[in-house]
């Protein structure tokens, strides 16, 4: 059976009083990876539901007392329930109905008879999708916390040596209160375009490039290239970087905005810090937590310089 | 009337091209780099550099609005870094190629190619910063001469026709013909495709740099770019006559006529480096 890391420990309600397909979807996956919990009336299972809610809600249409559609609308018209995929289960002729599908809001639909491998795999794919789209960073489209967290992870659990590379701007603040954010936002999309571009250009390695939020990307290489690919975002972001500003500022180097305590001051062109930590030989990252706490200390050290430079860990490895 | 109608006509034939096609060299010299999975930037950015159909797509993609900060990028290198390997590949291999007037397309890339390094040395002697961006605006200048081509073949051809019978300027030409000229053409180009406002200012104002508003100096390198590179008649822009140059646009770079003189020394030591580079 597919085994789908992302898709472990996942907690399913299923809304049906249809002994037949509670039977066929709890066999599905073992339950330690899918544990479903079973409704035999909707209207019961919403106060759980808002609760309490699971990663993911079958509804079936044939439930005596409250439409499958409905359901969909509770959860999805609510922001903090939106992300829950829900799936919705009809009989054959369900599907001559006509329907507005953009009324009803649910993110896939399985058609009795329900093909086991099919169902499976739909599943799956839907949770998978609603992750991803859930996790993604919403302006660089970068994959999110969730999948950096998962990542950082699945490198510690493999044993695999690997580096560790926090990124975030100096000056971006500023930047922000003189330009506005849409001009920072341009900035992030650039930033995010050099991570990719020169991860990329190691070819045949794994990496991983993910968006945490704001001015904080990061970005996972072996350990032996890491510290070229430093210096090329470095050397990148340092070239393009000035564009962004006005022609005047770019000539002086700096612009006049007001700091955290509301003083005017001047600032200069924003520049890039990197910390990398390494889990390799004797010194292995035992968790996704110890990584950011040990790269919290060397980015201190990296904002001494007022220039963009990374600063590699240097405990003994 | 009839002149705005057929302005506004030109210009919606203009901003359609879908299909805007190279010479073969350059495209087979990049698209085996880009094939090559140990090149760099740097190597496939010099090449790309030299064309100006290539220039203007890699331009055009990392200044559309897709990648978020348009207007911004000014050089191929930045623009090579902020695509991609795999963007890039993906421009070249939908590149296609001049199938005719490729002996007229010739002239003009080695015209624009020789205007793209005199305004790298008109930059460079009258201190401006980032000369590469002046080296673009050169490269570009007359991109609206081969989108012209393209899409109003008609019209591109009486053009051609008028220049030969009535001993014109291909600029004079061009006004003569459809009341408008190439500048004209890329300030079109430009805006559509969110190019930097100094490199849209250079194609737009190189025939007439002292009406340049934001960018005066882009203009005025351009202007004298052309000159010079005419002066030296590598290549072609369509006819075989110098055009006027612009005392204005040497106030404007604080250039004096024996800090001209020095340029054209120094261009045509960097000509004799690319005149054995067959662009055909």
């Amino acid at each position: 059976m597919d085994d789908i890391p992302a898709l472990r420990g996942q907690e399913a309600f299923l809304l049906s009083p249809d002994k037949e397909l509670a039977e066929l979807l709890t066999g599905l996956w073992p339950v330690e990876h899918m544990r479903f919990t079973v409704f035999e009336r909707g209207r019961r299972a919403i106060e759980h539901l808002f609760n309490d809610p699971p990663d993911l809600l079958v509804v079936d249409e044939r439930l005596p007392d409250i439409g499958g559609p409905e359901v969909a609308s509770l959860v999805k018209s609510e922001n903090v329930y939106r992300q829950l995929p829900v799936v919705l289960v009809m009989d054959r002729e369900g599907l001559d109905l006509p329907r507005d599908w953009e009324q009803v809001e649910v993110d896939d639909f399985l058609v009795r008879p329900l093909d086991p491998k099919e169902t499976r795999a739909r599943v799956n794919l839907t949770m998978l999708r609603a992750m991803r789209a859930l996790d993604a960073n919403p302006l660089s489209k970068l994959p999110g916390n969730t999948s950096i967290l998962q990542r950082i992870q699945q490198c510690v659990d493999s044993g695999e040596d690997f580096a560790l590379a926090y990124c975030d701007l100096d000056y971006f603040k500023s930047f922000n209160d003189k330009y506005g954010f849409s001009r920072g936002d341009e900035v992030l999309m650039m930033t995010a375009r050099v991570i990719v571009n020169t991860i990329r250009t190691f070819g045949g390695v794994r990496s991983f490039v993910g968006h945490v939020g704001g001015d904080d990307f990061v970005f996972i290489m072996p350990p032996d290239l890491v510290e070229e690919a430093c210096r090329r975002v470095v050397q990148s972001f340092d070239s393009i970087v000035p564009h962004f500003y006005d022609a005047d500022d770019r000539a002086r180097g700096s612009i006049v905005s007001v700091d955290r305590q509301g003083v005017t001051r001047t600032f200069p062109i924003m520049a890039v810090s990197i910390a990398v930590v390494f889990s390799t030989g004797k010194r292995r990252l035992s968790h996704a937590g110890e990584a950011a706490s040990i790269a919290m200390g060397l980015k201190k050290k990296a904002k001494e310089n007022p220039k963009s430079c990374y600063v590699l860990d240097q405990r003994e490895r | 009337m009839v002149e705005q109608d057929l302005k506004t006509s030109v210009k919606g034939q203009i901003l359609s091209i879908k299909d805007l096609p190279t010479l073969p060299k350059v495209l087979d010299e990049v698209s085996r780099l880009v094939q090559d999975p140990n090149a760099n930037t740097d190597e496939i950015a010099k090449i790309i550099s030299r064309d100006q159909v290539l220039s203007a797509k890699v331009l055009k993609m990392v200044n559309s609005p897709v990648y978020g900060f348009p207007g911004r990028i000014g050089t191929v290198q930045h623009a090579l870094v902020l695509l991609g390997f795999n963007v890039v590949r993906g421009i070249i291999i939908s590149t296609s190629v001049f199938e005719m007037m490729v002996k007229a397309m010739e002239g003009l890339w080695e015209h624009s190619l020789g205007c793209a390094l005199a305004a790298n040395v008109v930059a460079k002697h009258a201190g401006l910063a980032d000369p590469e961006e002046f080296s673009v605006a050169g490269l570009l200048h007359d991109l609206g001469k081969v989108v012209g081509a393209v899409q109003l073949p008609e019209l591109h051809e009486a053009v051609a026709a008028a220049v030969r019978e009535q001993d014109l300027r291909w600029f004079e030409a061009e006004r003569a013909v459809m009341g408008f000229g190439h500048d004209r053409v890329n300030a079109w180009l430009a805006r559509h495709w969110n190019l930097p406002g100094n490199i849209r200012e250079g194609m737009s104002h190189h025939h007439s740099p002292e009406t340049a508003q934001l960018y005066p100096e882009t203009a005025a390198v351009v202007h004298v770019a052309d000159f010079i590179v005419r002066v030296y008649e590598f290549g072609t822009g369509g006819d075989d006559q110098a055009a006027p140059l612009s005392r204005k646009a040497l106030e404007v770079l604080k250039l004096k006529l024996p800090d001209l003189d020095r340029v054209l020394d120094e261009f045509a030591v960097q000509l004799a480096d690319v005149s054995d580079l067959d662009l055909a």
